[in-house]
């Protein structure tokens, strides 16, 4: 039986003196795609945060794809985030933000393999981020997520901003980013978590 | 080579906002303006405050557009993705350092025409300046570099910056700007080598101790 994509155990962590996460446990197991509920404030996204390796737990461990946390450096490449909103460099198009992406990772840059998950969203290749609207952004965020192929793919309200075909596509690249790894992704949209998560855990407010 | 990745696209960037060079070369105007009226007309007081006017307008520029380096990260919220990146978090660094130094040398070969032209340092010592600038300048965007980057999520940042990096960078400045008043009074080469030497070692500890200390202080 193959290892836990993620394991948090009784992690903590504080932003001053304001404890946002008391003691947070939680496992993703390989093709599970794991919805986080709660309400705002819960910590949602800064367990997603500290999972991505972006922040560090002041108690706890965190363990992923096998090996502790602060131990992992190539595997690092393996993680895709989509925060909310995404952030892309606004200056750029949306063509030069992928072909940035693979850069920055390591990867060979392939051109055409930017214009094709741009055209797979429907995204114009040439238009800078900033005239995008948030709705372009978030499928910006899907065609880097498709380019990229994590195999822990962290998402924070990934429905917001996007209609109806955008939710479709959505949907579809969560189910792609499971298979070969597993999903972990924060949401208020409780009809949204259901129809699209293997497992739903409720993440409650404590103090 | 992902630092050179990462060096040509802010430089992209900064090429097409253009925000930190104008307001670095703004700032160096305003100061040149106010120091040239303050030493008033006389040449031999012009020709004493060169080499240090030159240097005090390079290091409070510098730190502008150190500020810069990381603002575009902040600006863009896209820290988290170099964070991401694979690999050990050096090169973030390293590429932050490479795009701050090619705007200083810039920034720095337009200070000495100004300086020339306004306080008679003598261009036609310019190689002797140009390593001054290399060496000088190397030493004060591997601090500055680094400790913008430490303080790039910090609100307070653009004050705690000066803070951090001038108590650090002093004898950088000091040893850049003797040797430059070595070239300007045409003193001895061996005198102002020997400033050269002392910079190059303030090089390289810096260096070395920011690309080991960066991936630890860079997580927040």
């Amino acid at each position: 039986m193959s290892e836990p994509v993620v394991e948090v155990g009784n992690v903590w962590k504080r932003f001053g003196r304001q404890w946002v996460l008391r003691d947070v446990s939680l496992v993703v197991e390989p093709g599970e795609i794991v919805a986080l509920l709660g309400p705002n404030g819960v910590g949602k996204t800064t367990l997603l945060r500290v999972i991505a390796t972006l922040i560090r737990p002041q108690r706890g461990q965190v363990r992923l794809f096998g090996k502790p946390a602060k131990r992992i450096e190539q595997e690092r490449g393996w993680i895709g985030l989509v925060a909310n909103p995404p952030a892309f460099y606004r200056h750029l198009s949306g063509e030069e933000n992928l072909e940035q992406a693979l850069a920055l990772a390591g990867r060979p840059i392939r051109r055409e393999q930017a214009l094709a998950a741009m055209a797979d969203v429907g995204l114009p290749p040439s238009r800078p981020v900033m005239a995008y609207s948030s709705g372009m952004r978030k499928r910006l965020a899907l065609a880097r997520t498709l380019l990229m192929q994590p195999r822990l793919l962290l998402l924070d309200e990934p429905e917001t901003a996007l209609d109806e075909a955008g939710r479709e596509r959505l949907v579809e690249v969560i189910h792609t980013a499971a298979r070969g790894g597993a999903v972990l992704l924060a949401t208020h949209d409780r009809s949204f978590a259901g129809a699209v998560a293997t497992r739903r855990v409720a993440m409650e407010a404590r103090g | 080579m992902r630092a050179w990745v990462l060096a040509l696209r802010d430089l992209r960037l900064e090429w097409r906002g253009r925000a930190g060079l104008l307001s670095a070369f703004s700032f160096i105007a305003v100061v040149l303006f106010i120091m040239g009226i303050a030493f008033g007309p006389d040449e031999g007081n012009l020709r004493r405050a060169g080499p240090g006017v030159l240097w005090v307008a390079l290091a409070f520029a510098g730190s502008l557009l150190a500020s810069r380096a990381w603002a575009i990260e902040v600006e863009n919220e896209t820290l988290d993705e170099l964070l991401l990146a694979p690999g050990s978090r050096e090169w973030i660094y390293v590429g932050k350092l490479l795009f701050l130094w090619v705007l200083m040398m810039v920034m720095g070969a337009f200070l000495l025409v100004l300086v020339a032209a306004w306080f008679y340092l003598p261009l036609a010592a310019w190689p002797q300046l140009l390593v001054t600038l290399v060496l000088g300048g190397t030493g004060y965007t591997a601090v500055s570099a680094f400790y913008a980057g430490l303080t790039v999520r910090l609100r307070a940042r653009d004050v705690l910056l000066y803070l951090l990096v001038f108590p650090l960078i002093l004898p950088v400045v000091l040893a850049a700007v003797k040797a430059t008043i070595g070239i300007a009074f045409g003193a001895d080469i061996a005198e102002v080598v020997s400033w050269w030497k002392l910079l190059g070692v303030f090089d390289v500890v810096y260096l070395t101790l920011c690309v080991l200390l960066f991936p630890g202080v860079i997580e927040g």
